[in-house]
């Protein structure tokens, strides 16, 4: 039974100026998958991230999201449509608080102050930073704000639910809590395409992994496929595979 | 069409001296990221200077650029340590609020202790002319030109030839990258404040003999200098230059078959329209 | 906010209101006027310059139009104020949208650069279009009609009691509307934007759309106290409600105060007024003479007797330099901040009062 991909990416590429980020990548993302998106630093991964949202077009291609084309749609309409996003450098809304931060995530699904403060202390009881409901953002330590961004971002209640380098900077302990949000945000029945540098993470989460470098799709398949692609291996030489 | 001749010729004349404000300007936003809104104000000081050189001791206005360019570079230098080197790492819009602020406390200083009456520097040469290719050029906007043509160019011997700088070049292009490879930003930043300094008071002293010599006189040429760099983008040397011609030809053309009264109303309109069109200027940005 | 209790702006409101029974001093009336349009002023900049970040150095502009529209409508049309200034708050709100969907697009240092040049945009089509607006002229108002209800008068403007009653109503209203901006979503929105655009972009907010909604607002009551300066003053001329020493003016009431709460502005108020005043009445160069720091016969004497005065811009500019410095939270900020410092400790910094 062929089901609309809820998300397909169709030749898609991105210039600036003379240089390539993106180029001609294509693959689709069937509902509640988890899509790994690896490659070394400087692949377009986060350019891809930024064509999908909305930040700004791709050059050439096209964004298809359940079936209808996005291309150039502003990040606050895609948003609203049910894709979100979060950030690589996390981004926490420094001077109001934790709780205050969720809030505009779940006010995008309501108008109502209560509303919205009742799913945001929810989303911050799943993430376990509802005791620092109260704190002012900007005076988290990373592993928190990662946390917050999460919770910030679920609160917009997404379909697909973009995640860049989201382990990045944390202790094992933390990683192993982002992951389990992960597997939990799938299970609640949500797509997610995922950057991330952390392989060990990746192999154990992805349902698919796409392999980009240098802007280029280099791969696609299975996490067993991906690793022992020697392509792949030779891309990340200088990098370290974990 | 000798009226349009005419006109153009006055305009790049001036546009000569408006460089010389857009290069202070650009110099300063493109080590630091600094807009520093009293640039005008630092223009009135270098007229005011001029002034009294000229009316105490006798300075003929362009000579006493060897005099302004120093002191004003010194005085770069000072405020730059002592105030904009604190707001650094601040919000854009409050390090904007700080040099709007220095500018109030500028020209409200110099209205205290000069009073607000106009003041005209009158020279043997202030009306005279000089023929140019069978234009009639006013004498004063011909040396200055000829001046800012110099000065332009051993600055940009400077930035290119010179290890000084070309660390400049480097900061301004990346500043982590340039401190890094052994830069000292800092001096860098009191150079830059410095250099802007004291090519804004150069230029108020070289417009000194046209131009009536006032407190508030910085404002216009504030407002001037930014339409300048934006449109020859934030931090190009060569952009900067390249907008005061411009702009001062458009002004003048705008004196003449619009009005003169409208001619500032201009210069903002168009202001807008570059900021939103092509905010990055005709020569992109950050490149010195 | 949270931490006043309720009662103390009730109690203070009360007091206000009775105060003009007890205080009969048309000078002290005067003042407290003067208070409640900086109270005004700050509060109609914070909504957009405190709640979403975007500083405007140009509301100048929107105080001028409150201003300029109401007393042409006044002088020229015979239209009573409460009438005429409906229009004028229109025209502001709109002439906002317009100027906020093309300068939205810039952020930062550039935004302010472009809200002071559509500033002077506005400064110089009233300087320069004579018919419609006497030019540098300016416009002088004749009297003002009496305020007649049901063919009672209610009062002809002689006092200043009415006056101190539209202004403490035009205070009151401000600081319920950042009070209500500030409890609803777009509050939340504002600030959202104002912390991260890019973020906010992502969370499913309009950015135009919202700061165009802060900018309508701010705009809308800006021209009120334009409206109201100009009926209070009686004289208005591009010089004293157009140029940037206003739009300063606007930008330090709340930066002094701590941008982007509520009581900022009041604050801010209280410092602006008493020491713009003391300088306007010669108060302060009394006092330094009075305590013999300075002979009051030296030259430096009669240079302060003379210029003092007149130092109003200088002082705004010190101001402004000294609290960008030293205190760019603002009096509230770094009050909140010393108070944190005592309570030091392992508890991380709580904010008061949101959500």
């Amino acid at each position: 039974m062929a089901t609309t991909p809820i998300l397909e990416i169709r030749h898609v590429s991105r210039f600036f100026g003379g240089l390539a980020a993106n180029s001609d990548v294509s693959f689709s993302m069937e509902e509640k998958m988890i899509m790994g998106l690896i490659g070394p630093n400087g692949a377009g991964k986060t350019t891809l991230f930024n064509c999908i949202t909305g930040f700004y077009p791709p050059s050439r291609g096209e964004v298809l999201f359940d079936g209808h084309r996005i291309n150039g749609l502003a990040p606050d309409k895609v948003c609203k449509l049910g894709m979100a996003r979060t950030w690589q450098k996390v981004r926490p809304l420094a001077k109001m608080t934790v709780l205050d931060n969720v809030m505009v995530g779940a006010l995008a699904r309501t108008n109502r102050l209560s509303e919205a403060a009742e799913l945001a202390m929810r989303q911050l009881r799943h993430v376990r930073l509802d005791h620092k409901a109260r704190s002012l953002a900007g005076g988290l330590p990373i592993g928190e704000r990662k946390k917050l961004e999460v919770a910030r971002v679920l609160a917009t209640q997404p379909r697909l639910l973009l995640l860049d380098e989201v382990m990045g900077g944390l202790n094992p302990a933390e990683s192993e809590e982002i992951i389990q949000l992960i597997l939990d945000t799938k299970r609640s029945g949500v797509t997610q395409m995922v950057i991330e540098h952390d392989m060990k993470a990746i192999m154990r989460i992805s349902d698919r992994i796409v392999v980009l470098n240098s802007g280029e799709k280099l791969a696609e398949g299975l996490p067993r496929e991906i690793v022992a692609n020697p392509e792949v291996v030779a891309a990340y030489l200088g990098e370290s595979a974990e | 069409m000798p009226i349009f001749l005419q006109s153009v010729v006055s305009g790049v004349l001036v546009g000569g001296v408006y460089a010389l404000i857009g290069i202070g300007l650009t110099l300063i936003f493109g080590v630091m990221r600094v807009i520093n809104f009293a640039h005008g104000e630092l223009l009135m000081v270098g007229m005011y200077l001029t002034y009294y050189a000229f009316t105490l001791l006798g300075v003929d206005p362009f000579l006493s650029v060897l005099l302004v360019a120093p002191v004003m570079f010194l005085l770069g230098v000072l405020l730059q340590r002592v105030l904009i080197q604190r707001v650094l790492s601040a919000l854009p819009q409050n390090q904007i609020l700080l040099t709007i602020g220095l500018g109030l406390i500028l020209s409200n200083t110099v209205m205290l202790i000069f009073t607000s009456d106009y003041k005209i520097l009158s020279t043997s040469y202030s009306s005279g002319s000089v023929m140019l290719a069978g234009l009639s050029v006013s004498k004063p906007l011909f040396f200055s030109f000829l001046i800012t043509a110099a000065i332009t160019a051993a600055l940009y011997a400077f930035l290119i030839k010179t290890d000084v700088g070309q660390a400049i070049r480097a900061t301004a292009q990346d500043r982590e990258a340039a401190q890094l490879m052994g830069v000292n930003v800092r001096r860098m930043g009191l150079l830059a404040f410095g250099l802007g300094t004291a090519l804004a008071g150069t230029a108020g002293a070289l417009i000194s003999p046209t131009y009536y010599i006032f407190p508030q006189v910085g404002g216009a040429f504030t407002l001037k200098a930014f339409v300048i760099v934006v449109l020859g983008g934030m931090g190009s040397v060569i952009g900067a230059t390249l907008g005061g011609l411009v702009i001062g030809t458009v002004e003048s053309l705008a004196a003449v078959y619009v009005s003169s009264g409208l001619k500032e109303l201009f210069v903002y309109l168009l202001f807008l329209f570059v900021l939103l069109v092509k905010p990055s200027g005709l020569l992109g940005k950050s490149r010195m | 906010m949270r931490a006043l209790p309720a009662l103390l702006p009730l109690a203070a409101l009360a007091l206000l209101v009775a105060l003009p029974a007890a205080m009969t001093s048309p000078y002290a009336l005067h003042l407290m006027i003067l208070l409640f349009l900086a109270i005004t002023q700050g509060e109609s900049w914070n909504v957009l310059g405190g709640y979403t970040g975007q500083y405007s150095v140009g509301h100048a502009a929107w105080f001028g139009i409150g201003a300029y529209v109401t007393m042409m409508l006044l002088q020229f049309h015979h239209v009573a104020p409460w009438w005429g200034m409906w229009p004028a708050v229109a025209a502001a709100a709109a002439s906002s949208l317009v100027v906020g969907s093309i300068t939205f697009r810039l952020r930062g240092p550039y935004f302010v650069l472009a809200s002071i040049a559509v500033a002077e945009i506005f400064r110089l089509v009233a300087l320069n279009w004579k018919d419609v607006t006497n030019g540098a002229e300016g416009i002088l108002m004749s009297d003002l009609p009496p305020l007649q209800v049901a063919g009672h008068v209610l009062t002809d403007f002689t006092s200043k009691v009415p006056f101190y009653y539209a202004g403490l109503a035009l205070a009151v209203l401000t600081i319920a509307v950042n009070w209500a901006v500030h409890h609803s979503k777009l509050g939340y929105y504002f600030q959202a934007i104002r912390e991260d655009q890019d973020a906010a972009h992502s969370l499913g907010i309009a950015l135009t759309f919202y700061k165009n909604v802060a900018l309508a607002i701010s705009a809308l009551f800006t021209a009120c106290s334009g409206a109201f300066y100009a009926l209070y003053v009686g004289f208005i001329d591009p010089a004293t409600v157009l140029s940037t020493e206003v739009s300063v003016q606007f930008v330090l009431i709340s930066i002094i105060g701590g941008i982007g709460t509520i009581a900022g502005p009041v604050v801010g108020a209280l410092v602006i007024v008493p020491l713009s005043e003391a300088l306007r009445a010669n108060l302060l160069s009394d006092v330094i003479f009075g305590l013999h720091l300075v002979d009051e016969t030296s030259p430096a004497g009669l240079f302060l007797k003379d210029n003092l005065a007149h130092a109003h811009a200088l002082i705004y500019g010190i101001l402004m330099v000294v609290v960008i410095l030293f205190m760019p939270e603002g009096v509230l900020g770094f009050a909140r901040g010393l108070l944190a410092r005592r309570r030091r400790g392992h508890a991380p910094p709580v904010a008061e009062g949101s959500a």
